[in-house]
């Protein structure tokens, strides 16, 4: 309750910072750049804040995230879960709650869920080979559809649904694509981040494929949304309103840009004036997945916090 | 001629696809069981004493040991400029502004490259979104580099029969002997030719992802790895939702992703976006889920249209600036 009261305050004052997004950003953006040292000095005190992180646990954290994609596109694809050989390890293990098949009528957009619904698996079994033995388990996950889930209360936070009301990622093409709008651009975003605290360079490489991938995953989303977007504005409206509602979940700076589109332009892949995706530091991705500005350990699309020792979202 | 080449291997590549995904997925797991598992399974005291594992050397021919970070940067802003003056002439008809092509090396010009008249107009806004990034990313690499910077070199940018794009579809069999492919004559040409870079880049910038040393460069690289992953991915898609109704797109792009694979040696880095089963393919990306990696040499090969070890061809007529403009020996 409280923090559904957060979510949409938080969001109110988010519209207006967002207008001064692209003046902030290039002016930002100049200065790091005309200063290299500034860029620098960034840099260095985030990587002296997280000196304590090892290559596992970034990885752990990362698998966290890509069980709850995995699971998610497996149900709303095939209607079934990950498979139990995938699942164990550290760490409290959960369950995904609440998820089903998704009622598909494009058939494209059915082939699209089945394809990155490989992938996110794959990501799984890669990431836990990767990580060996001390692999985290799969912690709970609430992807389910009641008007009190994780996915209601982000939809509610974004103003696409009223109080009391459900959103249901699996009901339609479009609500499927924006369940999944709610997390593609997050993991660009973490990847993203996480990849200056990883030493190993064979894992770095692997996970900027992971990386690359997530992205190629969320382009696929977007230029839908904006395809299916000309004939139904309402969905352009949506990805702003989800982009906003993330961004007023992870602090100050914007890192979240929904596909309306800039002047003449699209605005398929989010970027900042220097043409880079943005970074999230793992406090930051996990303010979003725990819907939580606060620094909490738990909530959201992880009603009991993921396993590893990354567990504590920032305080925004 | 160069084609020739490129003709004669793209047949041998076709037997060689036929088990691309098997070959990949032993690999895929070859990698993750040998090299992974040995990196981590002497780990059995909690996550907190995680050795770190000595990396193992890639497959990949890089030279990595000689290379600085403005180095590696310079290469890249090498494949920026050509990706750059290709969109801002298909989306905007002019060039990058002269202020973003100087430096040092052999200065160069775009040749052949025009405006594209689209007919779909989220096709334009497609475009002109990616220009506005391409010529954002030389921007930043430029600053990033500062005085060290490479300038533009010569790009072959031309929809005549022997220029660089007509090469490259010829040896993808697009077009016959002497017939041109014009990459700013139609919608579909302008997404193809698109589709010749796109995934390039992606797999250039994760190949040269662990060559970076510096933690700033090497998070900015990655955000333009995402970048050029979100371009590739918007490309195509809008490929694949019109390969519904013209399928033969759909099969150009298998095309284009042989011609590519019999360029770079004998790995397969790259794939088309026919369907597999019931799922799409918009994603290139091995068993593991993760996408490829082209060494320096590899993105090399096709820029230059080459499986040889040479220093120019293709859509660099004079080669690259910098230190790493060699091809490999594919």
């Amino acid at each position: 309750m409280n923090q559904e009261v957060e979510l949409i305050e938080a969001f109110q004052q988010q519209a207006q910072r967002r207008k001064d997004r692209r003046e902030f950003f290039k002016a930002f953006a100049l200065t790091a750049v005309a200063g290299g040292g500034l860029a620098m000095a960034t840099s260095v005190q985030r990587a002296a804040a997280q000196a304590t992180l090892t290559d596992g646990d970034v990885l752990n954290f990362a698998l966290n995230l890509e069980y709850l994609e995995a699971q998610f596109y497996a149900y709303a694809a095939n209607g079934v879960g990950l498979s139990a050989d995938l699942l164990s390890g550290s760490g409290k293990i959960g369950a995904a709650v609440g998820a089903r098949q998704a009622t598909f009528k494009d058939p494209a957009v059915a082939a699209y869920a089945q394809e990155i619904a490989a992938d996110e698996r794959a990501h799984v079994a890669f990431l836990r080979s990767a990580i060996g033995a001390t692999a985290v388990g799969q912690p709970q996950i609430d992807i389910g559809v009641s008007p009190t889930s994780a996915f209601s209360n982000a939809a509610r936070a974004a103003g696409l649904i009223g109080a009391g009301e459900s959103f249901d990622p699996y009901a339609s093409d479009e609500n499927f694509l924006l369940g999944a709008f709610i997390f593609e651009d997050v993991g660009v975003t973490a990847y993203k981040g996480a990849s200056p605290l990883i030493t190993n360079k064979v894992f770095l490489e692997a996970a900027a494929g992971i990386l690359a991938v997530e992205a190629y995953h969320a382009a696929l989303v977007r230029t839908t949304l904006d395809a299916k977007g000309i004939a139904a504005p309402s969905l352009v409206d949506a990805t702003e309103a989800i982009s906003n509602a993330r961004d007023s979940l992870d602090g100050a700076s914007d890192d979240d840009q929904g596909i309306r589109a800039i002047g003449t332009s699209s605005n398929i892949a989010p970027l900042d004036a220097n043409g880079l995706a943005y970074s999230r530091s793992t406090g930051q991705v996990l303010n979003i997945v725990y819907l939580n500005k606060a620094a909490v350990t738990a909530g959201g699309f992880f009603p009991n916090g993921v396993n590893g020792t990354i567990v504590t979202s920032a305080a925004n | 001629m160069n084609h020739d080449i490129v003709l004669q291997v793209l047949d041998a590549c076709d037997a060689r696809r036929a088990e691309r995904r098997a070959f990949m997925k032993n690999a895929g797991f070859a990698v993750a069981g040998a090299t992974m598992l040995a990196a981590c399974s002497s780990n059995d005291d909690g996550p907190g004493s995680m050795i770190t594992p000595t990396p193992t050397p890639t497959p990949t021919p890089s030279p990595s040991g000689a290379l600085s970070d403005q180095d590696v940067l310079n290469f890249a802003l090498n494949l920026e400029y050509l990706e750059a003056q290709f969109y801002s002439f298909a989306a905007n008809g002019v060039s990058l502004p002269a202020s973003l092509l100087s430096g040092t090396g052999q200065a160069g010009a775009p040749s052949g490259a025009r405006q594209v008249t689209f007919k779909d107009d989220a096709v334009a806004r497609y475009a002109r979104e990616i220009a506005g990034d391409e010529q954002a990313h030389v921007a930043f690499l430029r600053s990033a580099l500062g005085s060290v910077a490479v300038a533009q070199p010569n790009l072959d940018l031309s929809a005549d029969v022997n220029g660089a794009f007509s090469t490259a579809a010829r040896a993808a069999g697009l077009v016959g002997a002497n017939q041109a492919f014009d990459p700013y004559a139609s919608d579909e040409n302008f997404l193809l030719a698109a589709f010749i870079f796109e995934d390039v880049g992606v797999s250039a910038y994760k190949g040269a992802s662990p060559l970076i040393t510096n933690k700033t460069y090497l998070e900015a690289a990655a955000g333009i790895l995402a970048a050029e992953a979100y371009h590739a991915g918007l490309i195509r898609t809008t490929l694949y939702r019109k390969g519904l109704t013209t399928p033969s797109l759909i099969d150009a792009t298998e095309a284009i992703s042989n011609a590519r694979d019999s360029l770079d040696g004998s790995s397969d880095l790259d794939q088309g976006i026919r369907p597999i089963g019931t799922a799409t393919n918009i994603v290139p990306t091995d068993s593991n889920g993760v996408a490829f990696s082209r060494s320096a040499g590899q993105v090399l090969n096709i820029a230059y249209l080459n499986k040889a070890s040479v220093d120019r061809g293709g859509f660099f007529p004079t080669g690259v600036n910098g230190t790493i403009k060699l091809s490999a020996a594919s």
